[in-house]
């Protein structure tokens, strides 16, 4: 009881707090540059002690999602800071608003142009650095000079590339990137001739500047065998840091991360294509702070502004460029001595000289999307570079159209408000005596089973039943990037898309094969285990407690461990591959197939400890003198099995596997986790994780709460039929 | 003696099988900076150092949000196993109208892919004011787990004999002073399970905290852990550490319930 009331008081106590003015600002600084803002923040709160700020780290996608949707709910950050490219579906959701009206025109142009972007003619964000943009970075203690073009790149990095015990493997890297992420790689396009972007809105993919992009990532990896065959962020920078990569793609960002690791680096552009004369072009961007459309008071709004001043004023920008050395985007902190006398930032500049802007409009997300798809099939070798280039352009066509769709009402709008209509009076007339029968239950002879009830049954209907019916409303609407703040019913388009589409199929194809492998194997190896356990081996509360870890470790834990243990580079599953077995390593996450594979083991594993409890506890309640009979009788121990063992699980198997397969069918965490969203080249998607996918990366509410709707029937029908046919089993 | 010998060998693959992914995460919070790029498959190398361990406890904020996890998972474990357990009695020993209706469409919450609801979950939460706060949280949690250990519960009640209640109602009790003195009393390893189920399912949940929570004071250990992790440089020593210690107090808790569990989730099944 004292407990409960310290709750109680800790509550109020924390309700009591909130007199001060308090402005959230949401961001996705790195490590480093946190560290700088608190300390600029700490200033920003002395001088103004009437008001506290509250700064909240949020990695990028999330602080994507998390901003619209609090934003959508109409509350969320006074101040939200993050790369430009999010500005374009920002505004378009109308979440945050133009500055122009509360900073006035004059006030941008003390900011490079880069820094205040204009989308449909306004500023909605003002940059505090700029930059963001990918250069050569290389390590002085393995390479003297950089190289200035691609054919030098490529003879430095085959004599950098070096296997130093002689046992097959590279020990050092010539290059390493995260070449896998588009973001990485479309430097090179414009390199070999054009933009991947027209107009800035419009796909311009299917070109031979692309293809050729393509060929020359899978020369450097299979013909000069200069990068090693699969690297993503955090394997480039390791091999970076530790001295076994000479050169390095990366961004300005990092600059901190190797200074730290006391890396004696030089920063170069990256080097010119050989054949073409051209350099390639990094895309040089902007962070910057918006303003929320929603604020709590007047006052909010003009507290919020000045935080908003005061982050991009110059003091603070010379703060950041003295500590983790980013360039001001602040004209006047330019001309400073800290960023004269700053040789990296000297260099930068230069780099950025054949730089082009980030476009910032939302339909880059949907040429993002569809490049990075085409691209790791390319990578995995299910593509030629050709075929990779026109996909990637009908792909972005196709999405670009699909997320800006704003659907019209049609007929079926009309049925539908008709349908619910008839739906909720029909049901109210048909179930107007249970209802009745319901009420006056409150007083019947079942009145404690009422009450017993009815605590639980609000929980569910507020949390889950309420949000569902929210959903299948959503469904039906045209809820989308366009329409964010107000959509409306249209009718049934989602659904017909969806069952019209052939990928539709292949996916459900792909999660009934994920679903049956899974709890094929989890039930299996539950039984498997569980007879071992209770039959043979001593200590059996010993062996339970061990085989049941994998069951208790957190799920998001479990995933990423696996994540990193299947590194190609890294991961002790290669190397237990080749030191022991002397097999070659398997590229698991780069392959759509192992990818997969991938997934279903890090699932088995989480999955079999459930299975073998259910099954110790049924072998439990099976009578020994059953055994001793057959035993008698002669039976060998797979016909004891067989026939005792088997039949008596099965009712404690059955509803476990149902269950079971439910809670597959639906898990999102494990695939999205372990194969990072769907990659290589969304091949990895089961159905649930297509689905979050379209709601939450390319905006297709609608669309994303129809499938969901249909995977629901299919489960539901499925359910019912299983437990249809074991009733009928059960009472024959 | 040949099938001996293959349970062995079949139970210690296992063993190892559960055990590394663990061991792996170990040794990865145990080395220093560069932390989890190694080809060297030690667990513990010559530069082993538990400095990732002192900062996660002196320099983040951990302890905080181990306060807060702790709060909110224990408020809804207390919340769930008091839910389910009431309503799980009703439907295990009255028949009334619309009960299998209400048994069935338990069932088929489990159907429906959670993060959907995450959409509309926040414009309720966010229309009571419960954004930022630990009661819409409570609400939440203590809810999702509900369909299951009101499954849970209910097979295990059908399970207790009928005649034990009877008994009592002829000497006077009350129907409540039944439930409570007699039927909890005896269904200690399925309130143990749901318990179980309601801690693990809060103290592990990250994606609907990240929405509700936006006050880094207000953190849960999963939101905590997060934070360790940029999209561009994640700190894989401290991240590992912390996951070491969030996954601890869970091993324990199934560890010492190990017992309670096999018989918790089957008891129904079997007889009913």
């Amino acid at each position: 009881m004292r407990y409960y009331l310290f709750l109680l008081i800790t509550f109020c106590s924390m309700a009591a707090q909130a007199e001060k003015l308090r402005i959230h600002v949401w961001h996705q600084m790195i490590y480093g540059h946190r560290q700088v803002l608190a300390e600029v923040l700490k200033e920003f709160e002395k001088q103004n002690p009437d008001i506290t700020v509250q700064a909240t780290y949020r990695e990028t996608e999330e602080l994507r999602s998390g901003y619209q949707s609090a934003a959508m709910g109409g509350s969320g950050p006074e101040l939200v800071y993050g790369p430009s490219d999010q500005i374009g579906p920002f505004a378009t959701m109308g979440i945050i608003r133009p500055l122009d009206d509360v900073l006035g025109a004059d006030y941008f142009k003390q900011f490079d142009p880069l820094a205040a972007p204009t989308y449909n003619g306004k500023h909605f964000a003002i940059g505090d650095a700029v930059g963001n943009h990918l250069m050569l970075i290389y390590n002085k203690k393995l390479l003297s000079t950089p190289p200035k073009n691609s054919d030098e790149l490529i003879e430095m990095g085959k004599k950098a590339t070096i296997d130093k015990n002689g046992d097959g493997r590279v020990d050092q890297w010539g290059l390493v990137f995260n070449y896998t992420e588009p973001f990485f790689f479309a430097p090179f396009i414009p390199a070999f001739g054009e933009d991947f972007i027209k107009n800035d809105v419009q796909p311009n993919l299917n070109t031979p500047a692309l293809a050729n992009t393509f060929q020359f990532i899978l020369d450097l990896r299979d013909k000069y065998k200069i990068i090693p065959k699969e690297c993503d962020y955090e394997t480039a920078n390791a091999l970076f840091k530790d001295g076994k990569a000479a050169m390095l793609i990366n961004g300005d960002w990092s600059w901190g991360d190797y200074k730290e690791a006391k890396v004696d680096f030089g920063i170069a552009r990256i080097p010119m294509i050989s054949g073409t004369g051209k350099w390639p072009a990094s895309l040089v961007g902007t962070k910057g702070y918006s303003l929320n459309v929603n604020m709590k008071s007047p006052k909010h709004q003009e507290a919020a502004v000045k935080l908003l001043m005061y982050l991009t004023s110059t003091p603070v920008q010379l703060q950041f460029a003295e500590k983790v050395g980013i360039l001001p985007s602040n004209l006047d902190a330019r001309d400073s001595d800290i960023v004269k006398n700053n040789p990296l930032l000297k260099i930068s500049a230069d780099i950025m000289e054949v730089g082009h802007p980030l476009p910032i409009v939302p339909e880059v997300r949907a040429i993002w999307d569809s490049l990075r798809i085409q691209y790791q099939k390319v990578l995995a070798g299910s593509l030629t570079p050709q075929a990779g280039a026109q996909g990637a352009q009908v792909l972005a066509e196709k999405q670009i159209a699909e997320m800006n769709e704003v659907l019209k009402p049609d007929a079926g709008a009309y049925v539908l408000k008709a349908i619910f209509a008839l739906v909720i009076l029909g049901g109210l007339w048909m179930s107007r005596k249970s209802l009745v029968a319901f009420i006056k239950g409150f007083q019947g002879p079942n009145r404690f089973a009422y009450y017993m009830m009815l605590p639980a049954f609000i929980g569910i209907f507020a949390v889950i039943v309420y949000p569902f019916f929210y959903n299948i409303a959503i469904s039906f609407s045209n809820f989308s990037l366009r329409t964010f703040q107000d959509w409306s019913l249209v009718g049934f388009t989602h659904y017909v898309n969806a069952f019209s589409d052939p990928k539709f199929y292949s996916l459900f194809l792909k999660t009934v094969i994920w679903t049956v492998v899974n709890v094929f194997f989890h039930v299996t190896l539950g039984v498997f285990l569980a007879v071992i356990i209770n039959q043979v081996m001593p200590f059996q509360g010993f062996w339970r407690a061990l085989l049941i870890i994998p069951w208790a470790v957190p799920q998001y834990i479990t995933a990423l461990t696996w994540r990193a243990m299947f590194n190609q580079e890294y991961g002790p599953i290669n190397i237990v591959l080749q030191k022991f077995l002397h097999l070659s390593p398997i590229q698991w996450l780069s392959q759509p197939t192992t990818a997969f594979a991938a997934c279903i083991i890090t699932n088995v594993w989480l999955g079999f400890p459930f299975m073998m409890i259910v099954a110790l506890g049924g072998l439990q309640s099976i009578s020994h003198s059953l055994y001793e009979a057959a035993r008698l009788d002669g039976a060998t121990s797979w016909q004891r099995f067989r026939h005792i063992t088997w039949p008596l699980l099965m009712p404690v198997m059955v509803p476990a596997a149902l269950l079971g397969s439910i809670w597959t069918f639906n898990n999102l965490n494990v695939i999205w986790l372990v194969s990072n969203s769907g990659e290589p080249g969304d091949q990895t998607h089961i159905l649930v994780s297509y689905v979050y996918k379209a709601a939450f990366n390319l905006y297709r509410y609608g669309y994303a709460a129809a499938v969901s709707v249909i995977i629901f029937l299919i489960l539901v029908i499925w359910g019912l039929g299983m437990l249809k046919s074991q009733y009928q089993k059960e009472t024959k | 003696m040949v099938k001996r010998l293959l349970a062995w060998v079949s139970i210690l693959l296992f063993a190892v099988f559960s055990l590394y992914p663990i061991v792996y995460v170990i040794s990865v919070s145990l080395r220093g900076d560069n932390a989890f790029q190694t080809q060297s498959l030690e667990i513990v190398g010559p530069n082993s150092t538990l400095k990732n361990f002192v900062s996660l406890f002196t320099e983040t904020d951990f302890l905080l949000w181990l306060k807060n996890s702790l709060i909110i998972s224990g408020v809804t474990t207390f919340a769930g196993v008091a839910l389910a357990s009431c309503s799980a009695y009703a439907l295990s020993r009255y028949r009334f109208r619309g009960r299998n209706m209400m048994l069935f469409s338990l069932l088929t919450t489990q159907m429906f892919p959670a993060t959907m609801l995450m959409l509309p979950f926040f414009i309720i939460l966010s229309q009571l004011h419960l954004i930022d706060s630990f009661w819409g949280l409570f609400i939440i949690y203590s809810s999702t787990a509900l369909p299951f250990c009101i499954w849970q519960m209910k097979a295990y009640y059908d399970t207790i004999p009928r005649e034990l209640e009877e008994a009592a109602l002829l000497d006077g009790c009350s129907r409540w002073m039944i439930f409570t003195k007699i039927i909890l009393p005896v269904s200690s390893p399925a309130l143990v399970i749901t318990a179980l189920f309601s801690f693990m399912s809060s103290w592990s949940e990250y994606v609907i905290a990240a929405v509700v929570l936006q006050d880094p004071q207000l953190y849960t250990l999963p939101l905590g852990l997060r934070s360790f992790q940029a999209s561009l440089a994640t700190q894989w020593g401290l991240y590992a550490a912390g996951a070491l210690i969030v996954s601890i107090p869970v091993l324990i808790l199934f560890i010492s319930i190990s017992r309670y569990l096999v018989s918790g989730l089957t008891m129904g099944s079997v007889k009913g």
